[in-house]
């Protein structure tokens, strides 16, 4: 090869490699917990609105499947921030995944137990020695603290997602999202007023869900990009809440280009009661941020059920973003 | 007022009555028509439903049977391991509505399998394959074709489902628990499912025609859609969240009944969002998989046949009713037209046309019967008027008569005022106003020699021509009575011997008679049963005669009457009356009264005669105010100026 080629080639790389580094906006890839719905409305809303483009940044929207679990898209470097249950989030930290959370996105619980009325179950203690159906891919640590702590004696049965075996009557109780689970059952032609709930935050259980999640690696080095990402997807929230309609013809295409069933009342049910807890947390904290006794109520509620102490300060675990 | 016609009137009251009649026939023929079509209605949903019924359990019930004998063979252990995947694909050879199916057993059964396994045959275009389900990413144990019958230990029809490896066909899954024998214990080891696909179910439901744009749907146990006409619906919605979109919480009580299981055809409480209108529906479970038909009936379609007859049945009944009003008309003037002859003949017979030509009626009714009244009428009125003419006549002689005898009464007494100018020292005023043609009432005055002022008035008893000629006689016997005598007691009592004597109609006469010297003033007089007459004293005092004691003149051949006197002094006047002054009645019954005749008599002292008797009149008038006479009124005002 000539020199001067060489020279060439190398100018010409290097230049290109410049501009290339200046005209590429900073990408993040997110990924919620579960398949599109509602629930993660405030981050459909904030790309089709252009509030990430608008915070300089770029986002990208993938979901879990039924094999791929979002923390293990976090750990194969396929997502950059994750959205994940509070409990979830420190067990995983617990097991060796060196994440930490980056905002606390709810603020309550929307777990509940519900039994139909014709069981006769109208206090939590009838629970004793019930057969409760319980999802058996995750969130079930939150309702088995409690049961344990009142030592009920309860016969959990795994159910993947319908509702089922509670309107077959295979079970006695299910523990449901109120966003969720709760609706589907409605919807299955029971009413409200055939239904017992007993809410866990009426029995100390009050836990925070949906929080974001990065890699402890990554938050360092892209700390103000994940801001913008935390403040543009608040916006989305505001937006979302503020244009339901609009926000709910969001959900349901990205639900249907999921190829997932989708049914606007059922969505419109699941982004009432999820601005309700992401947006009205009325207990004096401020939006985004963890509490460090919730941090302590769910890694309480994890050491008990897994037995496995809590490897992790609250100040590891929470890393908050902006000043 | 606006002039109406008899036809009019009839034709308005016939069909008033034929359309409230028509009304009520109306009303009650669509009430029932409508229940018919109701019933008939339902019957005919009801057996709909039922066909579309039998029509899926067609396929449903025996797609139960291949399970359900697995599940016995497995039990008997019929079939051993490896078995079971040719055992399969024979069964899916034999079956086409299966599209899939699955022996699942229990975690580790086969300990040399592992945790899971399960034999799975299904189609894949028109070959059969075979492949062994379960692992970390299929835990099949949680899915609810495995974990409802093993947990209600009974089979289990899925929630319908679109199979995506497949395809994307609708499909459902029947599944059967069985059980082997553990250590001689019945112990559940697995399930055994088929997949049914329900592309034949679409095709069954929209091939039910119901009416024009009438429709099936098919609920699943929990109320979602699986067949519907308008596709989005289809595994998106169920019945619930369609109420809850468009809020229509009766949709979703017909949802629960649905879903419970019943059946009933009834008038729906919800609106369909594509068929406008009221609806109705029935309603009806499928017994295997506890889905849920319904059919749907648009009221406007179903009673489309009733409107329809509606609207011949008005417009025929209004072409009735113009035709009935038209034959009406026509009848009503035929029969009334001799009625406008008769008002005509009675308009000229009332203008006193007796011979008139009347219609003629050749019918034998009440048409008839008026001619004959009105030909009565005419001949009756006819006579009448003649024997009217007569009477009339007749009467207008004897009104002349009797004009003439007024006359005659009339001048037998004096009327010329005053009636002596030649003698100052009297003056003298009466008047006489019959209540008829001639009355009995009289007054006389006249001069006997010279200086004897004789004057008298009486009052006959009864009124009109008796009484009239009575008076006359009365009058003329006292005149040629006092040619020779001055006494007035002796005059009357000549008088009251002439009348009485061959009195045979026994009338007789008040009488009152005065003889004044007008030499001196000296009043000489007898009252035979006459109003006392007023004397005025001096232009000042009025005083009232006293009472007489002498009956009238008439009644007693022999009566002696005897006489008074009295000394008038110049100026003194007297007032002399009949009953017909003091009796004047008015509408009240009330009578003028001696009362009043003295307080007039006291206001008017100085006055003339003729103004006296002028007051008098004024008074009566005012008192009797229009009041028909009933009686002859006679007044009469002396003024002495000796």
């Amino acid at each position: 090869m000539k020199p001067f080629l060489c020279k060439a080639l190398i100018i010409s790389l290097l230049v290109f490699h410049i501009t290339f580094l200046h005209s590429q906006t900073p990408k993040i890839i997110f990924a919620p917990q579960w398949l599109p719905q509602a629930q993660f409305a405030g981050y459909y809303v904030a790309q089709e609105k252009g509030f990430y483009k608008e915070a300089g940044i770029a986002v990208e929207i993938i979901h879990p499947s039924a094999n791929t679990q979002a923390t293990e898209l976090l750990a194969t470097g396929k997502a950059d921030i994750i959205s994940l249950f509070l409990i979830t989030g420190i067990s995983a930290k617990n097991k060796g995944l060196d994440l930490v959370n980056i905002g606390q996105i709810s603020q309550h619980s929307a777990i509940l137990f519900v039994t139909k009325k014709s069981r006769g179950i109208d206090k939590l203690a009838k629970l004793n020695g019930k057969k409760i159906g319980i999802w058996k891919s995750g969130f079930d640590e939150v309702p088995k603290a409690l049961m344990q702590e009142k030592n009920y004696n309860v016969e959990w049965v795994p159910i993947l997602s319908t509702v089922n075996l509670f309107m077959m009557d295979g079970i006695d109780a299910l523990t449901v999202m109120s966003y969720n689970e709760y609706d589907y059952i409605i919807n299955c032609g029971v009413n409200e007023d055939e239904l017992n709930v007993f809410p866990v935050s009426d029995y100390g259980y009050d836990v925070p869900e949906d929080g974001l999640y990065c890699l402890k690696s990554t938050y360092e080095k892209r700390k103000s990009d994940f801001d913008k990402f935390l403040q543009a997807t608040f916006k989305g929230w505001d937006y979302a809440a503020a244009n339901k309609e609009f926000a709910m013809d969001i959900v349901l295409k990205r639900m249907k280009e999921a190829h997932v069933p989708a049914n606007r009342v059922h969505q419109g049910w699941m982004l009432d009661k999820v601005l309700e807890i992401v947006l009205t947390p009325n207990k004096g904290v401020k939006r985004g941020e963890l509490l460090e006794s919730d941090f302590l109520k769910a890694a309480g509620i994890l050491d008990n059920s897994t037995k496995s102490e809590i490897k992790f300060t609250f100040n590891e675990f929470y890393k908050p973003l902006g000043k | 007022m606006k002039r109406t016609t008899l036809s009019y009137h009839i034709i308005r009251n016939v069909l008033l009555f034929c359309i409230g009649l028509f009304l009520v026939t109306f009303s009650i023929y669509y009430y029932f028509t409508r229940n018919t079509i109701r019933d008939d209605t339902s019957e005919n949903a009801i057996f709909m439903a039922k066909n579309i019924v039998n029509r899926i359990e067609q396929v449903l019930t025996p797609a139960e049977k291949n399970p359900e004998i697995i599940a016995k063979m497995l039990e008997s252990s019929f079939l051993d391991k490896d078995s079971l995947v040719p055992f399969l694909k024979s069964m899916l050879k034999g079956n086409q509505n299966v599209y899939g199916s699955i022996i699942a057993y229990e975690p580790n059964f086969f300990p040399e399998q592992g945790l899971y396994f399960a034999p799975y045959v299904y189609r894949q275009g028109d070959s059969i394959n075979s492949s062994i389900l379960g692992d970390k990413n299929y835990e099949y144990f949680y899915m609810d074709w495995y974990q409802i019958p093993k947990i209600t230990n009974a089979p289990y029809w899925s929630e319908p489902y679109f199979d995506e490896g497949g395809g994307n066909v609708l499909m459902t899954t029947y599944s059967v628990p069985f059980y082997t024998y553990k250590n001689g214990q019945r112990t559940f080891s697995g399930i055994v499912t088929v997949d049914i696909s329900l592309e034949w179910l679409t095709k069954i439901m929209s091939q039910v025609k119901i009416l024009n744009t009438g429709y099936a749907f098919l609920l699943s146990r929990n109320g979602v859609i699986i067949a519907h006409p308008n596709k989005d619906y289809v595994m998106n919605q169920s019945i619930f969240t369609i109420a809850r979109e468009n809020n229509q919480p009766a949709l979703r009580e017909t949802g629960r009944k649905m879903i419970q299981g019943k059946s009933n055809f009834e008038s729906a409480g919800f609106k369909s969002e594509w068929k406008p209108g009221k609806l109705w529906i029935n309603y009806a479970p499928l017994p295997s998989s506890n889905w849920s038909i319904a059919v749907i009936y648009p009221e406007d379609e179903m009673f489309a046949s009733l409107h329809r007859m509606n609207i011949i049945l008005i417009v025929l009944i209004l072409f009735g009713l113009s035709v009935l009003s038209f034959v009406i008309y026509k009848i009503v003037k035929k029969l009334t037209a001799p009625l406008k002859h008769f008002a005509e003949s009675a308009r000229l017979i009332a203008a006193g046309n007796f011979n008139v030509h009347l219609p003629e009626i050749k019918t034998d009714d009440e048409m008839k019967e008026l001619h004959n009244s009105f030909s009565f009428m005419q001949k009756e009125l006819g006579d009448y008027v003649i024997n009217l003419k007569d009477t009339t006549a007749a009467k207008e002689k004897i009104e002349s008569e009797l004009r003439i005898a007024k006359e005659i009464q009339m001048s037998m007494i004096p009327h010329i005022f005053p009636p002596f100018p030649d003698l100052p020292q009297i003056d003298v005023f009466a008047v006489l106003k019959s209540a008829k043609e001639v009355g009995g009432d009289l007054y006389d005055f006249f001069v006997i020699d010279g200086n004897k002022f004789c004057f008298a008035i009486g009052d006959v008893s009864g009124k009109g021509v008796p009484a009239s000629l009575f008076m006359a006689v009365t009058r003329t016997l006292v005149r040629s009575i006092s040619d020779k005598e001055y006494s007035p007691s002796v005059i009357v009592g000549t008088l009251n011997k002439s009348i009485s004597q061959n009195n045979e109609s026994s009338m007789f006469v008040t009488f009152f008679l005065g003889v004044l010297d007008l030499s001196n003033g000296n009043l000489k007089y007898t009252n035979a049963g006459h109003n006392p007459p007023v004397i005025i004293k001096n232009n000042k005092e009025a005083v009232m005669f006293e009472k007489t004691k002498y009956i009238p003149v008439g009644l007693f051949e022999d009566f002696e009457y005897g006489e008074s006197s009295l000394q008038l002094e110049s100026g003194d006047k007297i007032f002399l009356y009949t009953d017909g002054v003091s009796e004047a009645e008015n509408s009240e019954n009330k009578l003028f009264g001696d009362g009043t005749i003295m307080d007039i008599v006291s206001m008017n002292v100085t006055a003339s005669p003729r103004e006296l008797i002028g007051k008098m009149e004024e008074g009566i008038s005012a008192h009797v105010n229009g009041f028909a006479q009933s009686d002859d009124i006679t007044m009469m005002t002396i003024v002495y100026n000796g």
